[in-house]
């Protein structure tokens, strides 16, 4: 029938990533990212057009769409989500934890995807993810796993950790 | 493929751990994803971040993670033990509302708005909850004087009269010195009267100057106001001597100030802005009930001004307990209400829960038969007359010479007064000489030999589950626990290295002579004050230093 053909299109989205990759999607899925939504919404979702991604490539896009499938049915984003989300830590999702075991360059691809893309609960599960990895850690040991320099003296960190010794009683 | 170093991260793919590796992905995110990030850490683990890099430490010291870490941390619980707050859900969604900071007492918070030093606050709270400080001693007095020093904290200044020295200013922090000075002698003619009372003006009036008034042994007071500008004293009203005689407390707010003699005449007087004019009395009365420790209060709304005396009271059979007397004034003077109230006594609240430390029942019968299987109930053990009384409204705080404190809630709304029965709080380990309860509930009390200082979080009294919960896990208060001042670098290792059995060791030798804590206490957001008499009469402040 015409009629559900149309339908069909209407439910489908055309994202076209930075490498030229044209991905099709679902709607509701796409619409996961606020950006897209707010896209959509503008051109009036009759055109078919295929909506450029221009900061985000296929891989990682694949990757931020398996996101939005896996919760195309969440709740939205409430708006003072801010506190909400400090306060529940740093706990993490089975299915999410799962998802985000991948190698650093995707993990922070994910974040600024998701950043980009305005999917705030996406780029919280990234940021918690990281913030694990520092959690527990000695300064060395962070900058091991992220390969930071460290351009401190080692007078200026003796004075910084100094300092701050009151905070590591607990 | 097999780098030496690909076994540092066990989850890696190798091929991709090569590439994760050589690159710092994490320092090229912008600032406020790198933020995002670092608020997930904990506080504990901020720490490290500090210093991992320059920028890392840049980020990690953000007000904006402090400010979230103070929220969760100090206000947000106390929202949620306010049942009002509770009640509506708003703890919930309670972020940063600057309405309801200014209700929960936490208006400074908000007007400061950008120049709060978040990481300092939290630092200063933390190390409260955990009793953390420096200590440090400032020798006021060669000699002991008669009658002995005393001594006030308002706004991180130490003000100490004796006959010997007048009065001083003494600042709380960084030097610790005096910072200005006057002596006590009457104008005009030159005799010598010795202070026996001192009171700071807790208006809270921002004019830059503290007004203190120190009352005398001829019952004469004056009035001097503190110029921290120019570190001085300016007298701005001297009142004759009385034949009332001596003052012995005092409680100032701005325009109003509250006296009482020794044989217990109380008086309100107003003064004018400009002190060039007499003040009016308001209002006199002569009590023939109050019992020394006594704790004077003026409280003011726009629609009264309430003076308070809070005294201790014999009782028969049961030993000793609180009242209240409350007299209520128009602003211009028209008495609306003079009442009294005792503290609801006969089923002492004692909430033990080592059996030991109650005396047995004095009376086998209790009024509410049926409920004498709730052992939380129990007779009035016999309650010795307290060394010190601090009111605070709606806390009311007295000291035991039996190692305890009794905490009290006053009611008083315009219908009524109430206290409620008393709470005990054990702790100490000797004889309670003094304590003294804020606004929130914090309270600090020392006993009168050795070194134990304690701080409570009395918040919502033992009503409040918080409170009791804590309480019940003997969470209620936190013994201080000085640190060793470091002056240097090897000095710190030292201090390091002596953390633990080390650093009690040493402070117990700080205290080895005999000295003994008098009754007076004292703190602000910062510092607990203490003044410590020591072997021959001299004396000396010790300033507990929570910064």
């Amino acid at each position: 029938m015409a009629s559900s053909s149309a339908t069909e299109a209407k439910n489908f989205v055309m994202l076209t990533t930075s490498d030229n990759a044209d991905i099709k999607v679902e709607r509701e899925v796409a619409e996961r990212s606020i950006l897209i939504k707010n896209l959509l919404e503008d051109l009036g979702g009759e055109s078919g057009e295929a909506i450029p991604i221009p900061n985000v490539n296929e891989a990682v896009m694949k990757k931020v769409l398996e996101w939005c499938e896996q919760h195309r049915k969440d709740p939205p984003a409430s708006q003072d989500d801010d506190s909400d989300s400090r306060k529940k830590s740093t706990d993490i999702d089975e299915w999410d934890q799962k998802f985000m075991q991948v190698d650093q360059e995707m993990l922070f691809e994910i974040i600024l995807a998701a950043n980009y893309l305005d999917i705030k609960a996406l780029l919280d599960v990234g940021c918690k993810t990281v913030a694990n990895m520092i959690k527990g850690k000695s300064p060395d040991e962070i900058r091991k796993t992220f390969n930071i320099q460290n351009d401190f003296t080692p007078e200026e960190e003796d004075q910084i950790r100094r300092e701050n010794e009151w905070a590591e009683d607990r | 493929m097999k780098r030496p170093r690909a076994d540092v991260d066990s989850e890696g793919r190798p091929t991709k751990l090569i590439r994760a590796l050589s690159v710092d992905r994490i320092s090229r995110l912008s600032d406020e994803l790198l933020l995002r990030i670092l608020g997930f850490v904990p506080v504990a683990n901020l720490t490290a971040c500090l210093r991992v890099s320059h920028k890392f430490y840049q980020i990690s010291s953000d007000s904006q993670i402090w400010k979230a870490a103070y929220y969760n941390r100090f206000v947000r619980p106390r929202a949620s033990r306010i049942p009002r707050i509770k009640d509506a859900g708003v703890s919930n969604h309670l972020s940063y509302s600057s309405r309801l900071s200014k209700w929960l007492g936490e208006g400074d918070l908000v007007r400061n708005g950008q120049e709060t030093d978040w990481k300092k606050r939290y630092k200063l709270r933390h190390k409260w909850s955990k009793g953390q400080c420096a200590v440090r001693e400032i020798p006021v007095s060669e000699r002991a004087s008669v009658p002995p020093l005393l001594a006030r904290m308002h706004d991180g200044i130490i003000f100490t009269t004796d006959s010997i020295s007048g009065l001083r200013a003494w600042n709380a922090k960084g030097e610790r010195e005096v910072i200005a000075s006057v002596t006590l002698d009457t104008p005009g003619n030159g005799t010598t009267r010795s202070p026996t009372s001192l009171a700071t003006d807790l208006s809270g009036r921002d004019t830059g100057n503290q007004k203190v008034v120190v009352g005398f042994n001829n019952g004469s007071f004056t009035i001097f106001d503190f110029r921290k500008q120019d570190k001085d004293f300016l007298s701005l009203f001297n009142h004759a001597p009385s034949s009332n005689g001596m003052l012995s407390a005092l409680a100032y707010s701005s325009p109003y100030l509250l006296t009482m003699t020794d044989g217990q005449l109380l008086s309100l007087y107003t003064f004018s802005d400009s002190f060039l004019t007499p003040p009016r009395l308001l209002y006199s009365l002569r009590s023939y009930t109050v019992w020394p420790p006594v704790s004077l209060a003026v409280r003011t709304t726009a629609t009264s001004v309430t003076a308070s005396t809070a005294y201790a009271l014999p009782t028969y059979p049961s030993g000793w307990t609180v009242g209240i007397q409350e007299t209520r004034l128009s602003p211009t003077g028209e008495l609306i209400e003079s009442r009294l109230a005792t503290a609801a006594d006969e089923h002492f609240h004692s909430l033990a829960r080592d059996p030991s430390m109650l005396s047995p029942p004095t009376r086998p019968s209790s009024p509410f038969p049926g409920h004498t299987q709730e052992s939380v109930v129990s007779d009035n053990p016999a309650c010795t007359k307290p060394t010190s009384l601090s009111y605070s409204h709606p806390y009311l705080l007295a000291s035991h010479p039996d190692n305890t404190l009794t905490l009290y809630l006053v009611t008083s709304t315009s219908s009524s007064l109430s206290i409620s029965a008393g709470s005990r709080l054990w702790g100490h380990t000797s004889s309670v000489s003094g304590a003294h309860i804020g606004g929130h509930g914090k309270a600090v009390s020392v006993s009168r030999v050795g070194d134990e200082l304690r701080v409570w979080d009395l918040e919502g009294g033992m009503a409040s589950s918080a409170v009791r919960r804590r309480f019940m896990t003997g969470n209620l208060s936190v013994r201080i626990q000085p640190e060793k001042a470091a002056k240097d670098l090897s000095d710190l290792s030292d201090a390091i290295s002596q953390r633990g059995s080390g650093l009690g060791l040493a402070l117990e030798e700080r205290f080895d002579d005999p000295s003994v804590t008098r009754g007076w206490v004292g703190f602000d957001e910062e510092n607990v004050i203490v003044l410590r008499e020591k072997s021959h009469g001299r004396q000396s402040l010790v300033v507990y230093d929570f910064t």
